[in-house]
């Protein structure tokens, strides 16, 4: 009789198995840090990704493809709900805050691209920085103020900040692509061609969700949950359709947010990030940011990613500061708000793949710049958009919202 | 502390206060920016005066001392406008109505001034569910007695006023049933409901000392009638309305209060006996409940009617005083109103019925008041 032995597993425990633990870990580490500390969950879940990179296990740029799926759908669930929070006749009736969205991003792109020019680093790398370094962070500030209940002007303004230069930064990348791609080569006529319709497919594309997304919600109430998943169905469905053509998978979705909001008069009301089954998506998206940084990336990223860090905070700072009084803002107020646009955005790692896909020499010299100072601000984000609001009196009298 | 002395103000001249939600743009629920309006008010030039209220987001605006309609109407409309401007640098809504339909009150925040954190800290969470927004109408009177007498003449009148007022069908997301629910919240302070029976100031007086000798109150703000004096500005206050949909329902209703009053003073048509109180709360409760359908038990003859009939009975016996006041358009938009929906709370509820979504509800309301 042979010796008896332990069955053996019939092969890697594959994605799920991955993806399971991933989500485990997540929200262990949010209640741990809800538990012990008063910072935001997502400070947990970034720690978890975080604690697995210490162990090896970082994410890599370009993505495997189970991560970019995560990110994307996440992301696009974020930023279809901060385009629905845009009003846009507001920018009509307070041009100051009109001329702070539009400053604030013209200013962090020169300000990042002169101090990486100072630094000596390549102008087209320069270039590229700051155009990914224009967005905000939609996944930060919408998921703190939604977990902290915070609300005021400094929350309803961050709101239309960040969805406003997350477009700018996108619609720049993709100006930026078509110099780049057009510079010299031949048939780059082609290319130039090609972007165009591409942009113009997005726009399609998001007009089709947001045509579709007011179709559902004239028949059903939003609030229940299976019509939550309908709705996250589409936005999934429109997301995938994006990355299948080729579209960016950031644009669709905000603009579709956008034009929902603002060609409808009847509010939008569905639970936030689509209730459970979009909660999920977030933690995983907040985890593998975490997951971003290893030991090697922070050396090669180094002072330039500081630098980055810094100027794109000072920018901020001094145009919302500056035109505070001109937007009805308290001086309080403005401090508060470039706080909370300072937080790195998940928009610039994907903004950082599709640079990838069409000029992938020049992204892999942005990468570890980036990606630092996106490892930099992850963790420190999300506390200091806490104290933000609470500097600006917009938290419960509590300090945290039992939700 | 003693009852402070009664100032002069002239004879029927009125003042409006109304207490205003403020929503945000985006679900319409309340949002706590008061301290942003009033910082972009500074400096604003108005006729009266805006200021916070207990929980923040709540906004109070006041007229100055108005003699007619018309003036109640145009500085009402001059308030508006300044605050609507600034409402539109903030992107929130302002609106009227007696209880925003879902807020939760449990959320509501307190306004950073002593005194509201000193009435939060005693009343708990009923300073919270006190996130319910009136008008209060101040009626001018030559002298303390007055007053008094002008009080109880008009106490009857308290369920005609509700009806008519009625704005808060909604609490908390469900449809109460009552036209008022708001005065459900008031009815809960210790001290609200009617004045004590006294047409003397000399006699209120001593039940003022008494009161404050028991430590129960330090001053008339501590009371929670439907009706008070004001001494500080020779007035009485009206305080059962809800705020209603529109600036202009407001300016009506002030004007109704002064034809009332200019009628029980110069004609004297009731003989004041505290047992005309027996049917009040029954008579309220009928308003709050029913509105207009409501019963009303008549004191002195025991009669019943619809609260609708009494309403149309009075607008015409008010004519003359309307025509001598100039209020005359005030009374024919509450009379037009009363025959057609009724009041805002039918309003409110039909716009449920047909939208079916309470924050489309208040969408509507916002751009109602906006006008």
């Amino acid at each position: 009789m042979d010796a008896w032995t332990w069955p053996q597993p019939p092969g890697p425990p594959g994605e799920v198995v991955w993806l399971a633990a991933v989500l485990v870990a997540g929200a262990l580490m949010g209640e741990a840090i809800a538990r012990t500390t008063r910072w935001p969950r997502v400070v947990g879940y970034t720690l978890a990704g975080a604690g697995a990179a210490a162990f090896g296990l970082h994410l890599s740029v370009p993505m495997p493809d189970t991560a970019r799926w995560v990110i994307d759908l996440a992301l696009a669930l974020l930023l279809f709900e901060i385009g629905t929070r845009v009003h846009l006749r507001w920018l009509r009736h307070n041009p100051g805050l009109l001329a702070t969205s539009l400053l604030e991003s013209v200013g962090t792109a020169v300000a990042v691209y002169a101090v990486l020019l100072l630094l000596d680093l390549p102008p087209a790398v320069a270039t590229a920085a700051a155009v990914l370094a224009v967005p905000a962070s939609a996944a930060v500030a919408g998921r703190v103020a939604l977990e902290l209940g915070a609300d005021g002007q400094v929350t309803q303004r961050m709101t239309h900040l960040t969805a406003l230069n997350t477009l700018y930064g996108v619609l720049a990348l993709i100006v930026f692509k078509g110099v780049q791609l057009a510079d010299g080569a031949p048939g780059w006529w082609q290319q130039l061609l090609a972007l165009g319709a591409s942009s113009l497919g997005a726009l399609v594309l998001a007009a089709a969700l947001a045509l579709a997304v007011a179709r559902v919600a004239r028949r059903l109430d939003l609030r229940h949950e299976s019509a939550v998943l309908l709705l996250l169905g589409l936005v999934l469905l429109a997301v995938g359709a994006a990355r299948w053509l080729g579209f960016s998978t950031l644009l669709v979705p905000l603009l579709a947010g956008l034009l929902l909001r603002n060609t409808t008069q009847r509010p939008w009301v569905w639970p936030r990030h689509f209730g459970t089954a979009g909660g999920v998506l977030v933690l995983l998206l907040f985890v593998y940011l975490g997951a971003l940084w290893s030991p090697g990336l922070l050396a090669a990223g180094g002072a330039a990613a500081l630098a980055l860090v810094l100027a794109r905070a000072l920018a901020k700072g001094v145009v919302v500061m500056g035109l505070a009084r001109w937007s009805g803002a308290s001086t309080r107020q403005a401090l508060a708000l470039s706080i909370t646009l300072t937080p790195l955005s998940a928009a610039a790692l994907v903004m950082l793949g599709e640079l990838w896909l069409a000029l992938p020499a020049l992204a892999a010299q942005v990468a570890p710049v980036l990606l630092t100072a996106l490892v930099v601000l992850e963790l420190l984000g999300p506390i200091a958009v806490q104290q933000a609001f609470k500097l600006a009196g917009e938290l419960p009298a509590d300090g945290r919202e039992a939700r | 502390m003693s009852l402070e002395a009664f100032a002069d103000s002239r004879d029927l001249s009125l003042g409006v206060e109304l207490e205003l939600q403020i929503v945000n743009t985006q679900d319409w629920d309340l949002s706590p920016q008061a301290a942003d309006l009033m910082r972009l008010m500074q400096g604003r030039r108005i006729p009266g005066d805006v200021k916070p209220e207990i929980t923040r987001s709540m906004i109070e605006l006041s007229t100055g001392v108005c003699s007619s309609h018309a003036q109640v109407v145009s500085e009402l409309r001059e308030i508006r406008g300044a605050l609507l401007d600034a409402a539109r640098r903030l992107d929130v809504g302002l609106s009227g109505g007696g209880t925003h339909p879902f807020q939760q009150w449990s959320r509501q925040r307190i306004y950073e001034t002593p005194r509201f954190h000193q009435v939060s800290a005693l009343y708990g969470y009923l300073s919270k569910q006190f996130t319910i927004f009136g008008q209060h109408v101040h009626v001018g009177c030559p002298s303390a007695d007055d007053a008094l007498v002008l009080l109880h003449g008009l106490s009857r009148y308290i369920p005609h006023l509700i009806a008519l007022a009625a704005a808060s069908p909604f609490v908390q997301g469900e449809d109460t049933g009552f036209h008022s629910a708001r005065l459900n919240s008031v009815f809960a302070f210790p001290l609200s409901g009617r004045a004590p029976f006294v047409t003397r100031w000399e006699d209120f007086g001593v039940f003022f000392d008494k009161m404050a000798r028991t430590g129960v109150v330090s001053g008339m703000k501590d009371f929670y009638w439907d009706i008070r004096p004001k001494p500080e500005f020779g007035t009485i206050e009206v305080r059962v309305l809800d705020t209603p949909l529109t600036i202009e329902k407001a300016a009506a209703l002030a004007a109704y209060i002064q034809c009332l009053a200019r009628w029980l003073r110069t004609e004297r048509p009731h003989r004041l006996h505290e047992d005309d109180y027996l049917p009040y709360t029954f008579n309220r409760f009928q308003a709050c409940r029913f509105g207009p359908e409501g019963t009303y038990v008549d004191p002195s003859t025991g009669e019943h009617r619809t609260l609708r009939d009494d309403i149309l009975a009075s607008f015409n016996r008010l004519e003359g005083h309307a025509i001598d006041l100039g209020a005359e358009a005030g009374l024919k938009l509450l009379r037009t109103e009363l025959l057609d929906k009724g009041n805002d709370a039918s309003w409110l509820r039909d716009v449920r019925e047909r939208e079916g979504l309470l924050a489309e509800v208040v969408r509507q309301q916002v751009l109602r008041w906006a006008g």
